[in-house]
């Protein structure tokens, strides 16, 4: 009908392909297909019979793996655990990197570059290590710390039932603040220094300076950080596994993810194993976007 | 940003053609080595034994036909056994691997084995029959016993001499050695109460006269809240609610510096727990001995088992069967094999006849740790006094962890043992019945 018609474009250059292809056959890979074999997995659950000493089989029980992790107490009680753990090392994390990134940006602070590096040097430790190295501090066996205090007539165990999930968050703060920092320096060095001027001009104290103009300006990236750091707190294995020998306050079920692995490796249970994984996937994304929701009110998107 | 339409097609196509991949790629297994004329056989042996390269190295240079390469792997309750059946279902599993015999079947339920009856027969008779029961499952052999874990008390005789105590042989005579010890120094404690340890707490339910799992017909019976279990859950309460045990995970680095320096002055574990403590603390050496577990009632010699003992399983899906279980049963029979496995603390021979077992008559290096004792006589002791009606059911895994968890919780909410047992019941007949087992 049309009496020109456009000139029919070329579908697109193979280059695009070429370049693209790594990463979407790795993520197919090792993202995508293990999240779907997870899911497919759950959906089934192996059963014997009798003495339970010969071959079993493997039959489609449709949600009934979910069903059984939700109404097992432990489970229950794990997640419960975890929202608990979130509310007090979520704050924790992000006050403690927004505090150090602001003095360190502050202008006022000596050697800024080599307390940066010094700060993020424990991001560096792999999760394992910095946990068994935490373990010996936390032992009074072991630890000069602790032993110390003793001496003096303090008597700390990090390790009791009522101070292990604070054990934990600070091995998770120390490892990863330095990390959130970082993000955090980044934006505000992107701050125009004009902005900065004319504060000085309007005769804005050092404090206004930083709440009128600094935090709003990285709301974004406290937003990023938050979410992160949600993300990473529900997902809270490595700590709980590694400390589980040194003390009896850490069952085998103490967050989801242990519990998880436990069925998976321990008890032979692979497709409960996955129901749970699911599962905490589903309360990760849940938090995360109820998070993003909250804070990107709709006449002034954050992110 | 939504992939635009036209790009949509291709990019699923990707992602499923990757996918699929993914799934054939996992299908495939390697075909086998070995052929039948003039080439040796190669197999692999899975087993996180220290040195047990050496019984292996012995084996090749007496073999022609087969070759083993050996696999060292994690302690398979930490890990090994998973990754024994993981490679079953992947289809490239070893093929003889080592497994405990309260975990035989654990693999049986897992479909992990290969049925060996054809290849064993004719070997039953070199070991010893409640061993040998323990492979054995509806009249098909499936593991060959290698060893078996008797329980005996290791004890630091040179403290004890300071402190003006025998080694205990009654639980009372525990009881009280335990406030001698305790009151000798604010650090010191008789011994560690191992929350963590479920083969420990089950040894000692065992010694106790409790019997938890039996099959009555084609039904398991499970009784771990027994008077009998509950008796030895109550000794072990007052022990703790007296603050003469110390609560601390055994073989963690606490432990292992309270060995030491000896704040903790006994250690009930298996025949094989002899390599740890020599290697734990060496600078001990000349100070240790080694009794039998204290009884219930003076006079009696009533012994068990930590988690039974360890096998030689033929992993399903191998290509050699035959040679596999030749392997098996020569690094469990030949008297230099196993002479060498108890000189490495692979724990108590399941041979029948052990008199031609050079390391177990004398074995200068071991004994002098003891101050010159022979230890394997006190042993030897112990594992004719094991009962040997005790069943390992399937899920011993679950068992395991429930019992840790339940009695973990109890020390450190401060409620009764007796009750972290009747929890853990209900934990193994609900996971049980859960798979599909028939319980009574």
């Amino acid at each position: 009908m049309t009496a020109l018609a456009p000139p029919r474009r070329r579908a697109g250059s193979p280059a695009k392909w070429v370049l693209l292809l790594p990463f979407v056959v790795m993520f197919a890979l090792f993202f995508i297909a293990p999240i779907v074999y997870a899911i497919v997995q759950s959906l089934f659950a192996t059963k014997s019979s009798g003495l339970g000493l010969g071959r079993p089989e493997t039959t489609f029980v449709f949600f009934d793996n979910y069903a059984r992790a939700l109404s097992d107490p432990a489970f229950v009680e794990s997640v419960g655990r975890l929202v608990l753990f979130a509310a007090i090392e979520v704050p924790l994390m992000v006050l403690t990197a927004l505090g150090l990134a602001l003095l360190l940006d502050s202008g006022k602070a000596r050697f800024p570059r080599f307390f940066r590096v010094l700060y993020f040097a424990p991001y560096g430790v792999p999760g394992v290590i910095a946990t068994l190295l935490w373990g010996f501090l936390y032992i009074p066996a072991t630890s000069p710390v602790i032993q110390a205090l003793g001496a003096i007539g303090i008597d700390m165990n990090p390790l009791s039932s009522s101070g292990v999930l604070f054990a934990i968050a600070n091995i998770a703060l120390w490892g990863f603040a330095g990390y959130n920092m970082v993000i955090l320096m980044a934006a505000l060095d992107a701050i125009p220094s004009e902005l900065y001027e004319a504060a000085r001009v309007d005769g804005a104290s050092t404090w206004s300076t930083t709440w009128h103009i600094k935090l709003p300006l990285v709301r974004p990236s406290i937003i990023l950080v938050t979410v992160f750091t949600i993300i990473g707190t529900l997902q809270l294995f490595v700590e709980p596994l590694v400390l589980q020998p040194l003390t009896s306050a850490i069952s085998s079920t103490f967050t989801p993810n242990l519990a998880a692995y436990n069925q998976a490796f321990a008890q032979g249970n692979p497709n409960l194993a996955a129901a749970m994984a699911v599962l905490v996937a589903v309360l990760g994304f849940v938090f995360s976007f109820g998070f993003l929701r909250l804070v990107n009110r709709k006449d002034s998107r954050a992110w | 940003m939504s992939i635009p339409d036209r790009l949509r097609r291709p990019a699923t196509a990707l992602a499923a053609v990757s996918v699929v991949a993914l799934a054939l790629a996992g299908c495939s297994g390697s075909p086998s080595t070995g052929t039948a004329d003039g080439e040796p056989v190669k197999i692999t042996f899975q087993s996180w034994v220290p040195n047990i390269d050496q019984a292996v190295d012995a084996f090749n240079d007496s073999h022609d036909d087969i070759q083993v390469t050996l696999e060292t792997i994690t302690a398979g309750p930490d890990g090994g056994y998973a990754t024994m059946l993981s490679a079953v279902q992947a289809g490239n599993a070893a093929d003889v691997a080592q497994v405990g015999y309260d975990s035989i079947p654990d693999f049986l339920i897992n479909d992990g084995l290969e049925d060996i009856t054809e290849y064993a027969e004719g070997s039953a008779d070199l070991f010893s029959p409640w061993q040998w029961e323990t492979g054995v499952f509806d009249g098909s052999v499936y593991s060959i016993p290698q060893a078996s874990g008797p329980l005996g008390q290791f004890y630091r005789a040179d403290i004890f001499e300071e402190l003006g105590i025998e080694a205990p042989t009654t639980w009372d005579e525990y009881y009280e050695a335990a406030k001698v010890v305790r009151a000798s120094d604010p650090d010191r404690y008789i011994a560690a109460f191992a929350f963590n340890q479920a083969p420990w707490m089950i040894g000692l339910a065992q010694q106790g006269g409790a019997n938890w799992f039996g099959t009555e017909g084609d039904a398991w019976t499970v009784d771990i809240d027994g008077d009998e279990t509950l008796k030895v859950a109550e000794y072990w309460q007052k022990l703790v609610d007296e603050d003469l045990v110390k609560v601390v995970a055994d073989m963690s680095n606490e432990w292992n510096a309270d060995i030491q320096n000896g704040n903790i002055l006994t250690w009930i574990s298996g025949s094989w727990a002899d390599a740890i403590v020599r290697g734990t603390a060496p600078e001990t050496a000349g100070k240790w001995a080694v009794s039998l577990v204290p009884q219930w009632n003076a006079g009696e010699n009533v012994s068990a088992t930590w988690a039974g003992g360890s096998a030689s399983v033929v992993l399903r899906g191998t290509d050699h069967p035959a040679e596999a279980t030749e392997f098996a049963v020569w690094l469990n029979s030949d008297p230099e094999s196993v002479s060498i496995l108890t000189s490495i603390g692979a724990g108590w021979p399941a041979l029948a006849d052990t008199s031609a077992i050079e390391s177990l008559q004398d074995d200068p290096e071991v004994f002098a740790f003891y101050g010159g004792q022979d230890i394997w006589d006190t042993f030897a002791e112990s594992d004719a006094a094991v009962d040997t009606s005790w069943k390992w059911p399937p899920l011993s895994s679950t068992l395991f962890a429930s019992l840790s968890d339940n009695v973990s919780a109890a020390v450190e909410n401060g409620t009764p043992l007796v009750d972290a047992y009747r929890l853990t019941q209900e934990d193994v007949v609900a996971a049980l019945t859960e798979r599909g087992i028939n319980v009574q």
